[in-house]
Formats: C-alpha cells, structure tokens, sequence
C-alpha cells in the first residue's frame, strides 16, 4: 500500500515522521466529525497519510503543514466516504431564516441574562455537542470543524475547502446558527429549557 | 434600541456579522472594529448575542483533542512509513 515514493530521500521521510505524525490527533478528531463514525474515520486518516506521504515533495518546506494535510483529508472524504455517507435531514440553508439564541433564552426565562453562568450552555456535555455538530448539513459542519475546533483563519479554509473566503464567512455564519438552533434542541431534549418547539424562534 | 425591543435592526445584524470576525481573531480595520466596539457599548441586546457567541465558541472548542487517534491507528500508520 505504501510504496516507496520513488523521489522521496530518507530525510524527507524522517521530516514527515516529525511533523506530520504529530497531527494525527487534530486530523483523526476532524475525521470522526466528518464521517461521524470510528471505522470510516481510521480509513479517512490513513488514506489522508499515505496520499501526504506520497505527495511530500510537493510540500513546500516553512509553509502551513496542518493546512496542507487537512486540504487532503477533506479532499479524500468529499472524493470517497461522502458518498457512503447519509446526510442527515437536509437544510436548505436559503428558505430557512437564522435562528436567534438570544431570544430563545429570553423567551425561556426574560431574566436569564442577569446571572454570570449560562445555566443552557453550561448543562450541556461533550456528547450533546458532537450531536448537534453531527446532524449539521455536511458543508456548514465542515466550516464549524475547521474554524471552531481546529482554529483554521478564513484564509487556510479559503483553501481547505477550495471556496472563496466570502464563501467561507457565509458557511461559518449560517453553520453557527444551524448549531446553535440543535444545540437549543438537545437543551430541551434533556428537559433543561422547555422552551418553544424546534424551528419556532426567529429573528 | 432598548433592552424591550430585542430585535434586529439592519445596523445589528451587520454589526453582529462584523463581530463575528473579530471574534475569529481574522484583522479587521480598526475604524471597523471601533464602530463595532461602539454599537456594542450602547446596544444592550447586540452585546448579549456577542456573548454569547464567544460562550458558543468556547463550548465547541472543548471537543478540540477530546477523540484522540486511536493507537493501533497511530502504529499502523507508523509502520506503512517505517516500511516504505
């Protein structure tokens, strides 16, 4: 499977063993977000690796190594798993208007910004998050994994994702309030807000 | 705008959108970011929702690191280099 790549040196492969196997974390957490399942997430990165390592001449040395590898990894999950993948309920990001968190918390409870803590977002764990992440349309959870989790600039996701960095802000915006609107969601599904039924607060 | 009139007016929303990115730590202007800073300052309602994005913001950074690469993972890769 790894076949020597004909012009790569010794040195080369010692310089991908230092630096990009370290990414393996980062790379492997935004897999798992974007297939949204352990065994598809093992085959995304190794397939990631293996077609980095391949192509390692063609890194140019002092430039962004995370930003190149996940440039890979997004183009071999939207080239082979996004296709096994089912997409959740489909959101057709034009028709809907955006959801508006604060107006769900004030309609929850008018005094509720009038204490420190937030008692919605401090209720909710990690699980609930990578659900309400999960259930995203594939290329607003793909803005909300490069931005929010892994902290790529509009510009290294400009290129990630091969938009145009407009594009990018529009997908981060709307990925947002999709979020925040299932992330209200798992908040009622867990009785702690009772607040009005999905999809009825708008702004 | 009024702590009773919580909605969007159209200078919030872009307001809001601005803020965003400075949120995102992306350079902006500093005439920009001074408008932005002083539309928060006197709108109550525009500063709540800037919290609460960076509250948003925080909650999904914690899944950062959270699913490390499983180990049997990390050696299969390792040993396909080792190997090459």
């Amino acid at each position: 499977m790894a076949e020597q790549p004909a012009d790569l040196t010794e040195q080369d492969k010692r310089r991908f063993q230092e630096n990009a196997l370290p990414l393996l974390d980062s790379l492997y957490g935004a897999a798992l977000r974007m297939t949204r399942n352990p065994a598809d997430a093992e085959d995304l990165v190794q397939e990631t690796m293996l077609r980095a390592y391949r192509a390692f001449r063609s890194f140019e040395p002092g430039t962004n190594l995370k930003a190149w590898l996940f440039r890979i990894l997004t183009n071999a999950y939207i080239n082979t798993y996004r296709k096994r993948q089912r997409e959740p309920r489909k959101v057709s990001s034009d028709e809907v208007e955006e959801f508006d968190l604060y107006q769900a918390l004030k309609d929850h409870d008018p005094q509720w910004d009038e204490t420190p803590e937030n008692i919605v977002l401090d209720a909710l764990v990690d699980s609930d998050i990578i659900e309400a992440i999960d259930e995203l349309p594939e290329q607003f959870r793909m803005a909300v994994i490069l931005s929010d989790i892994e902290g790529f600039s509009y510009a290294e996701m400009a290129d990630i994702m091969g938009v145009p960095m407009g594009t990018v802000m529009s997908r981060l915006h709307r990925g947002r309030k999709a979020l925040q609107e299932r992330l209200w969601d798992k908040a009622r599904e867990r009785g702690i807000v009772k607040g009005p039924r999905e999809g009825s607060v708008r702004r | 705008m009024s702590e009773d009139h919580p909605s969007l007016g159209h200078d919030c929303k872009e307001v809001l959108e601005r803020a965003q990115v400075f949120l995102d730590g992306e350079l902006l202007e500093e005439s920009e970011r001074l408008e932005i800073q002083e539309h928060l300052e006197r709108c109550g309602p525009c500063y709540k929702r800037y919290g609460l994005e960076r509250e948003v913001k925080v909650l999904i950074a914690r899944l950062r690191g959270a699913q490390p690469c499983p180990r049997e993972l990390r050696s299969r890769i390792q040993e396909l280099i080792d190997r090459s």
